[in-house]
């Protein structure tokens, strides 16, 4: 979430996380149903927080770091 | 069977008991419907026992969606089914309450009926809707 304050109010507005889900893919050559198979979620889902339209929990945003051997702030980013 | 077979566990479950449910209501409203037309005198406790078990399959509809909630583990699809059921919520509300001052206004001679059907049909219709761009 991002909040700016002004005029004596805040504005918050919802925004996805950035992430190198595909670019992490590429690397290794995995297709969005591969990584789909091996997060036991369907490839709909990869591909819904591989866009960003879907911010993944934190025990499925850990599990997808397992499985690129990685840490969770290697793969999704602030903003 | 290649569909059923790639088909997630807990959506096999839940057309399991969608399918049970259904053939269960279809066989007991028509046994029941005969029983109560029968021409024979029923008393109260008959009728309000009838209306209980005819009532039954259609709840145990309402149970497998809420089940089918809870044991989605892929955490998109069960926010794509928690939508679904809000948005078909909401569209059920909104077609009540209109009906329902449609009455008011004796514009219609009776007031909202068969809520759970409308549910349905609008759940059958939020699932495109939630579906939408995800």
């Amino acid at each position: 979430m991002v909040c700016h304050a002004g005029s004596g109010r805040t504005d918050c507005a919802l925004e996805s996380m950035k992430n190198r889900l595909k670019v992490l893919r590429a690397e290794r050559d995995w297709s969005q149903q591969d990584l789909a198979d091996a997060l036991g979620v369907s490839r709909q889902s990869v591909n819904a927080i591989e866009t960003g339209k879907y911010d993944p929990s934190l025990p499925l945003a850990f599990r997808i770091a397992d499985v690129f051997d990685l840490a969770i702030e290697a793969i999704f980013l602030r903003d | 069977m290649a569909g059923w077979n790639s088909m997630a566990p807990y959506m096999r479950r839940y057309s399991i008991r969608i399918l049970l449910f259904m053939a269960s209501y279809v066989v007991i409203l028509t046994a029941s419907l005969s029983f109560a037309r029968s021409g024979a005198a029923h008393g109260q406790a008959t009728k309000i026992g009838l209306a209980l078990i005819t009532a039954f399959p259609v709840i145990g509809v309402f149970w497998a969606i809420f089940r089918l909630l809870v044991e989605t583990d892929d955490e998109y699809q069960r926010f794509l089914f928690a939508k679904q059921t809000l948005f078909a919520t909401a569209f059920t509300l909104v077609i009540v309450t209109v009906w329902q001052f449609l009455q008011v206004y004796d514009v219609v001679a009776t007031g909202p009926q068969w809520m759970g059907v409308i549910w349905f049909a609008m759940l059958g219709l939020a699932g495109p809707i939630a579906r939408w761009k995800a």
